[in-house]
């Protein structure tokens, strides 16, 4: 048995080999494609039993390894859609059969036909949909996952619904003193995307001043009121009076006011930074969401995953919610061509997570990540793994030229 | 990883380095600009240990610049009061002009005092008229130069309006151009430089607060509080008035439907050019005026004619004017045409009196000599009066005090006026240079940036050759 036992144990270790090699050739050719994960071989000895002085040779078992748990080094780039992930997350992408694939490979770029941003193995990116509010996440499945396309960025208008406004109303030198009225103005967006300036005008009522006497009288403080009115019909849409506390920091149970803007929603403005201390009338802080209908002049992507859309405006649509997927062991997963991966048993199921909270890591626009086989590893592994096939192939020799000794034992 | 990653991180410093030469390139470029500002790539290192360029910024100072700003508005405010008074006092004359009011007035005295002295002369009689003419067109002609100078800001301010209007336009275009840069990314520093420039622009013509919202956002507030800019621009509205006489009250200046200078101003603009001009406008000329009216009023007080019978009113005699109780009475002010030869009229009537008619006849003996009434005139003249407090200087005084103080009014607001421009502009020179300082462009500095990045892009590639020759050892091992 054992020189046949030798020549079979010599062309395993030849196979293993030239599996090794095979690595080595895909490592080489890959060292430039994006988010490419390096193969490496792993052997284990196949033992036969062996009785007494009898030594069956065996064979060797080659088992593949992804290193796919390895970060890449970033490249950067000048594309706002080219995203790479720092940290341990997917990307979950779909081929043409919507067949759902995890992938680090972020070169993404808008296909004309369809408006999805697509990677250069041609795979889609998905996201939730976020632009009618919070997307339901299903933790461990990709249910509800939508292709992420930039062709509908819709000519879209968001209604104002909060708000802040500050300032610092003036001190008169007694509280008697008239002061005259106080205003500035603040743009909203009513339903229809129309800019609705409101009217902030602060009147003043004056006091009484104090009266030494006989007999004493105390200081009555004027009160400050606040009127909150739509400058196009002059229509008054909130009254609050402002009560300020001895050190002039507005005393309101609750600070913030709902005001109904007209043909829009009701906008809950906080006016808690109000003061009336001894100076000017100063504004500070004025602020309002929603925004007009305008046409989409760029797109970003934020670390945290989020697609907006920037108006003409410069304003900020969310779109799209990039979550990122995680597995428990992501060196187990099952490679597909276009540095796709597949869940397996041993990789475990899918856990999605949003980007930069978390162990997912986060999402950085404008990189990519570089393969990550190291030339000259690759360089001196397949020295070694040729040498290694040679000897090997020198076991295969001497087996068979033992063979031919013994086949010339009989003349 | 380690030889790949060598040659990945020596070539994002070759582009990181190449950025940061852009950047300092396009500092010398606009080193001529006195708006830009410096620009600076901004580097970081990457996880794996090379470079790269995050953001392209600029060299800021949000306090130095606010000063500037201020300091900007207070010189504004100052040269417009400046300019009108200077053209006011080249206009009346200042206090060694021999034909302003005042000088005028002193030759009028001495010609009464001439005619009182001979009243028999006739000649002498028509010199006092001949004075009291040029004494009127002086006066009438000082009312003018008030009402060319309060037309003139009137029309200054509504430049000023038609230009901050125009800059905020500019101004929403930059403001929106900055925010979507900051959602984008991209490099903002140009359009935050241009918005700069337009808000150093508006701060010249009204004073400015501003406040910054989140994506970079600037909301301005006039320093009064009225909101000029606030995701839109609002209107700056002012009506122009086409003519200006003593009673003319001009228009107000309107910011975002709140009056901030003029008459109806409840949020008065405390500087920046239109505050200066609404203050020449309502306050300085007017006050002026006020002092001329009071003359104008003196003289025609001074002169009424009494009937000796007291039946019948006091009259108006040598000065004569429209509603004497109205502003404006110094542009109306004339001698009668009864005592103008000119006109047809005798300068006796001033002796004699009756320019009103026969009743008003104080000299009823007709003697060519009679010169009581001169007399109670010249008394008139030098007799301290009261004069209303609206004018600003003393109330209480001779005519011929009263018109010497008026002078030394006006002399001294622009006297005070000129000092205060002189001391803004210096101000504004300082935070100029200190602004500049510390956000300009130095050339200097720029050549030896430049050397350093040439010695860091060197070094970079000087690293890939190395790696490069480590990859041919490696591969000529077999």
């Amino acid at each position: 048995m054992s020189l046949y036992g030798m020549l079979r144990t010599g062309v395993s270790g030849m196979n293993a080999q030239s599996n090794k090699l095979s690595t080595i050739s895909d490592n080489i050719a890959n060292s430039g494609t994006t988010g490419y994960k390096r193969a490496s071989t792993e052997f284990s000895s196949l033992l036969l039993d062996s009785t007494g002085n009898q030594y069956n040779s065996g064979a060797v078992n080659t088992t593949i390894r992804y290193a796919v748990s390895t970060q890449g080094a970033s490249n950067y780039t000048t594309s706002g859609t080219d995203l790479m992930i720092q940290g341990d997350g997917f990307f979950v992408v779909q081929d043409s059969s919507n067949q759902a694939y995890l992938t680090r490979a972020g070169s993404f770029t808008v296909d004309a036909s369809t408006g999805n941003l697509v990677n250069a193995a041609g795979f889609t990116l998905m996201g939730y949909d976020i632009s009618d509010g919070p997307a339901s996440v299903i933790l461990n499945s990709t249910e509800g996952m939508v292709p992420v396309n930039l062709a509908t960025a819709k000519f879209s208008a968001n209604p104002t619904t909060e708000g802040t406004f500050a300032a610092n109303l003036p001190l008169g030198s007694s509280p008697s003193q008239a002061i005259a009225d106080q205003k500035s103005s603040l743009t909203t967006y009513d339903n229809l995307g129309n800019a609705v300036t409101l009217d902030l005008t602060f009147s003043y009522a004056p006091g009484t001043d104090a009266v030494v006497g006989p007999p004493p009288v105390a200081a009555v403080p004027g009160t400050w009121t606040m009127n909150v009115s739509d400058r196009a019909t002059g229509q008054s849409l909130v009254t609050q009076a402002l009560t300020f506390d001895t050190s002039g920091n507005l005393s309101l149970a609750d600070p913030t006011i709902d005001v109904p803007i007209p043909g829009g929603q009701t906008m809950s403005l906080d006016i808690g930074n109000m003061t009336n201390l001894n100076g000017g009338y100063t504004p500070i802080n004025p602020t309002a969401n929603g925004n007009a209908a305008s046409l989409v002049k760029n797109v970003t992507i934020d670390k945290d995953g989020t697609v907006s859309a920037i108006d003409s405006k410069g304003q900020k649509i969310p779109l799209y919610q990039i979550p990122l997927a995680t597995v428990p062991s992501p060196d187990n997963l099952d490679p597909r061509a276009g540095n796709v991966f597949l869940t397996t048993t041993d990789s475990g199921a899918i856990q999605m997570a949003s980007a930069n909270s978390g162990g997912a890591g986060y999402i950085q626009s404008g990189a990519l990540e570089n393969s990550t086989v190291d030339m000259a590893t690759e360089l001196t592994e397949m020295i070694v793994a040729q040498r290694d096939y040679t000897a090997n192939s020198k076991v295969v020799q001497t087996g068979s030229e033992l063979l031919d000794v013994l086949m010339n034992l009989k003349r | 990883m380690s030889l790949s990653l060598a040659f990945n991180t020596a070539r994002s410093s070759l582009t990181a380095t190449a950025t940061q030469i852009n950047a300092s390139t396009r500092n010398v470029g606009s080193a001529g600009d006195p708006t830009a500002s410096r620009k600076i790539a901004v580097t970081t290192t990457t996880a794996t240990g090379g470079a790269y360029v995050i953001q392209i910024s600029r060299a800021s100072d949000t306090a130095l610049y606010t000063r500037m700003i201020s300091a900007t508005s207070e010189t504004a405010r100052a040269e417009a009061m400046k300019g009108g008074l200077d053209q006011l006092e080249n206009l009346v004359g200042g206090p060694t002009s021999t034909t302003s009011a005042a000088a005028l007035l002193g030759k009028f005295t001495s010609a009464l005092s001439d005619y009182r002295n001979s009243p028999e002369e006739s000649s002498v009689g028509t010199a006092l008229v001949t004075a009291a003419k040029n004494l009127t067109t002086a006066v009438n002609s000082a009312a003018d130069s008030i009402n060319t100078v309060r037309l003139d800001a009137d029309e200054a301010i509504s430049d000023s309006v038609t230009t901050i209007n125009d800059l905020l336009k500019q101004f929403e275009a930059q403001n929106n151009a900055v925010i979507r840069g900051t959602y984008a990314g991209a490099d903002i520093t140009d359009a935050l430089d241009k918005r700069d420039a337009i808000l150093s622009k508006l701060s010249e013509e009204m004073g400015v607060s501003t406040v910054t919202r989140p994506g970079n956002d600037m909301v301005i507030y006039t320093d009064s509080g009225a909101t000029l800019f606030e995701t839109t621009a609002r209107a700056v509205t002012f009506q122009p008035k086409s003519v200006y006489d003593g009673q003319t009250v001009g228009n107000s200046v309107y910011v975002d439907g709140v009056a901030v200078a003029g008459p109806d101003a409840t949020m008065t603009l405390k500087s920046g050019r239109i505050a200066g001009l609404a203050e020449l406008r309502d306050e300085t000329t007017v006050t002026y005026q006020t002092q001329l009216d009071e003359m104008a009023r003196a003289l025609v007080d001074g002169f009424r004619e009494v009937d000796p019978s007291g039946t019948l009113p006091d009259a108006q005699g040598l000065f004569t004017a429209l509603n004497p109780n109205d502003p404006g009475i110094s542009a109306r002010l004339k001698v009668k045409a009864e005592v103008d030869p000119a006109q047809g009229g005798s300068p006796k009537l001033i002796r004699d009196g009756g320019i009103n008619g026969a009743s008003y006849v104080q000299n009823t003996g007709g003697g060519d000599s009679y010169s009581t009434w001169l007399d109670t005139l010249s008394a008139r003249m030098s007799e301290t009066r009261s004069f209303s407090p609206n004018g600003g200087i003393v109330t209480s005084a001779t005519l011929a005090d009263y018109s010497t103080s008026s002078v030394g009014w006006l002399s001294g607001q622009r006297q005070s006026w000129t000092t205060q421009v002189t001391s803004q502009s210096s101000l504004l020179t300082y935070a100029s240079e200190a602004l500049s300082n510390a956000t300009g462009i130095n050339l200097d500095d720029e050549y030896v940036y430049q050397l350093q990045l040439e010695k860091t892009y060197q070094a970079s590639s000087k690293l890939i050759s190395v790696v490069n020759s480590l990859y041919d050892t490696l591969l000529q091992i077999r």
